[in-house]
């Protein structure tokens, strides 16, 4: 008990005495928040390391426990990384109080048995988005509202969910239930709290929050929240419900099937025509939700142990991509594609991280997103044994989605770290970031090549089998330490050659075309890959009207708000004569109710 | 002086004090402002202790007979669960908006007057809960109504008169139908106090008056409470008030007029029948829904705010109206949740107010930088009333949307869920055009406003981040207590006479 409620109630205080510190002494809050999220993350592996904890209010088993110590390292890299990049910020003490609560919060949200405490720190995670968003200034104003009425109206619907659960079962710990879909109140329980769970990770129709937040929001805030943790819980949230709370059907499997599709193809089809990276990695972290979707949508251990290792994956390299992402708009100061390019030699750290995490989330071997996609590819094929023609849908779509990925991601690399540099200027003198920025990419990098090499031996062994609790059966074969080996050997076999090959006698020479040097202004930004994708028929209706929010649930929500709100204010006319008579004709009402 | 003297101090205080305001308030400058806070503060410590000496009281009532008469031939005074939980929640308004319009009210020219009128409001409302007497509660109520109806017309612009002018016309209709609806009644049970009138209404049976007398008072009651389709005051006459007082208007009057006595008459005096049962739930509903599609598209921030004081009074009667113990509570605990956050969101509009001189949401903006507390109280107390956790209003709207789906309503646990959507948006608008956003030039240079004003609103503030404790079992009884008297209907008449004799 106390090992639980510790590290939460430590991260409640010290984000309150953070707030007391005078804003003055920066370097104290700064040194105190670090301090804290290093404590919080020991915390949060001593709870991985302790026994199986079930104690009323809280739980902890395979599932609950390996999201502990993640949340911990991510708070504790964000918070590493926040001491630089946050530096032209001047309300830094509200900033890092909300990092601690929401590291705290989301800690209680992984380990809460109870649906009460659950609702309590998923809605405040909500409230601490909405805060950080807005640390970063009147321009986040828009994006925060949006953000917030879409996470916090998902918090409602599963306030109706878990009452709807509550009603079920007569009991208030997730631990005690055990529903059969089959019933109507059960099923829409499920697509209620489920609701919830997509709202938060990203996942479609509630997805449209995170390429706009990604946009605008400080890059620290988009890394940590909605890249990592909030993914952590999402994705957590519905494999509890999927694994442990209800007994699912199969129309529920095939639902979250093509949700999770659907989810991949349409937000990779938007990141590829996007020209500010922030936004088009936002759009990746939905895409990428669509695969962890999809193979809890599988309901075969293989599936669900790919999708919950896609997610522990996805929030490693998202993170590290979107901090890489942030040390490039640090120096550079922008973060339009367009504006960009010829990185690679001045900023040669933060290049290697985003290579490896672009790697990683495009499906590329070793790297650790390619181990979890083909897992959730052998979840799908499982699902075939049984029949049916969904899952070689659902198979084409990740696939093709990984393509797409992939494109998108050569788009990224080209347009900011290859290619001629935008301003024309030749220096190519190193100029990285400073270590507290540089360092936590590294770190999240190195993991993911970690993850990719020893996956069966580390994060399989260790996170993902005690998690499902029940073996993993693999049907294809895929040994990552010879695949690794055979991948160095071509490579450097390619090596020798070069060197052993004529390399001397190339003559290296400016790019020109037609007997004229390339000048700046035919620069190849990498901005326009893809962009005929835009002109094809359909295609292109589809692309215009997604571009002006047709298919975004808020909008088509407002419309149809101030429609109805419209009517009722032509109503309200103002003159007492007409207020008069809706009285009486309301007494009226009643009386023919009372008195028939 | 025995401890039960006590409860008539709850209407002879602010009594008191508004003769005193007006009359020192004349001669001595600054007095009106001494007394009315040692009034106002004197008021909240003899509610609280009120509460305590309830927990002593045997059967958890006290009973006042004024004069020594016994009723039903005298009138008495009746402090219970209900009552004392309505004191508390009356009396802690009233404090935090009087130490408010200190400073606020400098604006106005006759401040002596203001506070006269603040003291009558206050006494009426007190008496409207203490008392025990059907026609008194009329009389309380009508004094309440009308220095509410000159609070609102204050500022004698013309807007601010027209205002007044429809809510005294549809207050003095709701009224006339009240009173109409306590004839019937005398005539029917030939007396007025309220336990006598519930000991005789429960055995003598007629078709036709009851659900008559019960449609009058519906519509009375509802239209002094704001339900949908009786509304339509509301939301001119809040927004025209001075901030303090639309606070007192939205936070507290409203509900005590309205609610309260809907409460009192139809679950302690007539009986709580499946179908008054079923049309509360409707009309709540129907307010919850209706005002806050309407309150999305205002652009005033005190209309808004009006609107949405429909939409959660439409809360507080759902939860009521199931008339499970769940409901109940949930629906008593949103009454106190909401006078505390829709109070606060009115002071902190009366300081936008005060500060930037406009209220118009598309004047406003960026004001979070330089009004830093202003914006944080705002930002807590809108929290609230989205139902965001940990702060209060999560708590009372989880329970009634709980306790709709316990009792089989789950369109309206929808509808509760919807509205509660709608709100978050609406207060998150607030948000972004008043606290968030860009500075406008004009008001680059504006201030902070002054200390009594911060302290209300800090004051406020904290008791909505800390109002979910209040479900604590070693808190709840707060909140059991006044459950439990709604939940005992009829038996009040019992309670109330057995006390009484002794």
């Amino acid at each position: 008990m106390k090992i639980l409620l510790e590290p939460i109630l430590v991260s409640i205080v010290a984000g309150l005495f953070i707030l007391v510190i005078p804003k003055r002494f920066r370097k104290v809050i700064e040194f105190f928040s670090l301090i804290t999220s290093v404590y919080l993350f020991v915390a949060g592996i001593k709870i991985f390391f302790a026994a199986p904890i079930n104690i009323g209010y809280f739980y902890v088993d395979g599932l609950s426990r390996f999201i502990v110590p993640a949340i911990g390292l991510f708070g504790m890299l964000v918070t590493l990384y926040s001491m630089r990049s946050m530096a032209s910020y001047k309300d830094i003490s509200s900033y890092y109080a909300y990092i601690l609560w929401t590291i705290g919060s989301s800690i209680l949200a992984a380990i809460s048995n109870n649906i009460i405490v659950l609702l309590i720190s998923w809605g405040f995670l909500g409230f601490t988005l909405y805060a950080l968003i807005n640390i970063s200034g009147p321009k986040a104003a828009a994006v925060s509202k949006k953000t917030f009425i879409i996470i916090g109206g998902s918090d409602s619907l599963m306030i109706l969910g878990f009452g709807m659960m509550w009603l079920l079962t007569k009991s208030l710990n997730l631990s005690d239930m055990r529903i059969d879909i089959a019933a109507p109140t059960a099923f829409w329980s499920f697509l209620l709290v489920a609701a919830g769970a997509f709202a938060k990770a990203g996942a479609m129709p509630f997805h449209t929050w995170i390429p706009e937040t990604a946009k605008e929001a400080p890059i620290s805030v988009t890394a940590f929240l909605p890249a990592s943790l909030d993914k952590l819980l999402g994705i957590y949230l519905l494999a509890r419900l999927a694994l442990n709370v209800f007994i699912l059907n199969s129309f529920t499997y095939a639902i979250l099937m093509v949700i999770g599709s659907v989810t991949i193809l349409a937000a990779v089809m938007m990141a590829l025509i996007q020209h500010d990276f922030k936004k088009l990695l936002g759009y990746h972290a939905v895409s990428q939700v669509g695969y962890m979707v999809l193979g809890i949508g599988t309901g075969n251990p293989i599936g669900i142990a790919g999708g919950l290792f896609h997610m522990l994956n996805h929030a490693i390299y998202k993170c590290c991509l979107f901090l890489s992402a942030g040390n490039v708009e640090y120096k550079t100061k922008t973060s339009e594609l367009d504006n960009l390019g010829g990185l690679s030699k001045i900023m040669p750290i933060t290049f290697l991280t985003t290579l490896i995490a672009s790697a990683a989330i495009s499906g590329v071997p070793p790297f650790n997103g390619f181990f979890s996609k083909w897992m959730i590819y052998q979840g799908l094929i499982e699902k075939g044994k049984s029949g049916g023609v969904l899952w070689i849908i659902c198979l084409a779509a990740a696939m093709f989605g990984s393509g797409l990925t992939l494109a998108s991601f050569i788009k990224l690399i080209h347009a900011i770290f290859l290619g001629q540099r935008a301003d024309g200027k030749e220096n190519s003198k190193k100029d990285e970031v400073s270590w507290q920025m540089w360092l936590p990419v590294s770190i999240l990098a190195i993991l993911c090549v970690i993850f990719g090499i020893f996956a069966y031996q580390i994060p399989l062994k260790f996170f993902i089998k005690p998690a499902l609790g029940s073996e993993v059966l693999f049907t294809g074969e895929w040994h990552t330490l010879k695949a690794t080996l055979l991948l160095f050997a071509g490579l450097a076999t390619g090596l020798i050659i070069y060197f052993l090959g004529n390399f001397k006698s190339i003559r290296m020479s400016d790019p020109y075309i037609g007997g004229e040097p390339v000048g700046k202004d035919m620069r190849l930004s990498g901005t326009e890959f893809y962009n005929t994708i835009k002109e094809y028929g359909l295609l292109g209706v589809i692309y215009k009207k997604a571009e002006a929010g047709f298919f975004d649930i808020y909008e088509q929500g407002k419309a149809l708000v101030f429609g109805v709100g419209g009517f009722f204010q032509y109503l309200h006319n103002g003159v007492l004569p007409t207020y008069l008579v809706w009285t009486l004709l309301g007494m009226m009402g009643l009386f023919l109710f009372f008195l028939k | 002086m025995k401890a039960i003297d006590i409860i008539p101090l709850f209407v002879i205080i602010p009594l008191a004090a508004a003769f005193l305001t007006s009359l020192a308030g004349r001669f001595i400058r600054r007095s009106s402002e001494v007394i009315i806070f040692i009034a106002s503060l004197a008021l909240l410590g003899f509610s609280v202790y009120a509460r305590f000496l309830l927990n002593s009281a045997p059967g958890r009532i006290l009973v006042y007979k004024i004069g020594g008469w016994v009723p039903p031939f005298g009138i008495c005074m009746v402090i219970d669960g209900l009552s004392v939980f309505m004191l508390v929640t009356v009396n802690l308004i009233a404090f935090f908006v009087a130490v408010y319009s200190l400073s606020y009210m400098n604006q106005y020219t006759d401040k002596p007057k203001f506070f006269t009128l603040f003291s009558l409001m206050v006494c009426g409302m007190n008496g409207v809960i203490v008392t025990g007497d059907l026609f008194n509660l009329f009389v309380f109520l009508e004094i309440a109504s009308i220095a509410s109806y000159a609070l609102v017309a204050f500022g004698t612009e013309a807007e601010e008169l027209e205002a007044s002018f429809k809510y005294a016309i549809m207050g003095s209709v709701a009224s006339a139908f009240i009173f109409i609806g306590i004839a019937f009644l005398y005539s029917f049970t030939s007396t007025l106090n309220m336990a006598d009138m519930a000991r005789i209404l429960a055995y003598k049976q007629n078709v036709w008056v009851i659900p008559f007398v019960g449609v009058l008072f519906l519509m009375g009651f509802g239209l002094k409470s704001a339900l949908v389709p009786f509304h339509a005051w509301l939301p001119d006459a809040h927004p025209s008030a001075p901030a303090p007082i639309s606070a007192m208007l939205s936070g507290i009057l409203i509900k005590t007029l309205g609610v309260y006595s809907l409460i009192r008459i139809f679950f302690n005096i007539i009986g709580s029948t499946h179908g008054y049962l079923t049309i509360l739930m409707f009309l709540g509903v129907a307010s919850m829904l209706v005002a806050v599609v309407l309150a999305l598209s205002q652009w005033d921030l005190k209309r808004l705010l009006a609107y949405h004081s429909i939409s959660q009074i439409g809360y507080v009667v759902l939860g009521i109206g199931l008339g499970t113990p769940l409901g109940v509570l949930g629906g008593l605990f949103h009454l106190f949740n909401h006078s505390v956050f829709k109070s606060l969101l009115f002071l902190n509009s009366g300081s936008v107010d005060y500060a930037a001189g406009t209220r118009d949401l598309k004047e406003t903006g960026g004001l979070g930088k330089l009004m830093p507390v202003t914006a944080k109280t705002n930002l807590i107390a809108s929290m609230a009333i989205a139902g965001i956790p940990p702060f209060n209003g999560f708590f009372s709207k989880a329970i009634i949307i709980i306790a709709c789906l316990e009792k089989g309503f789950t369109g309206y646990a929808i509808c509760a869920v919807i509205g509660s959507i709608l709100t978050l948006a609406s207060f998150m608008k607030v948000q972004k055009f008043v606290f968030l956003g860009e500075i406008k030039d004009k008001l680059k240079n504006i201030k902070e406003v002054p200390f009594a004003m911060l302290f209300s609103v800090v004051c406020l503030a904290i008791i909505c981040v800390l109002g979910g404790l209040m479900l604590l079992p070693s808190l709840r009884f707060f909140l059991d207590d006044a459950v439990a008297v709604i939940l005992r209907g009829t038996s009040y008449a019992g309670v109330v006479l057995e006390a009484a004799s002794k």
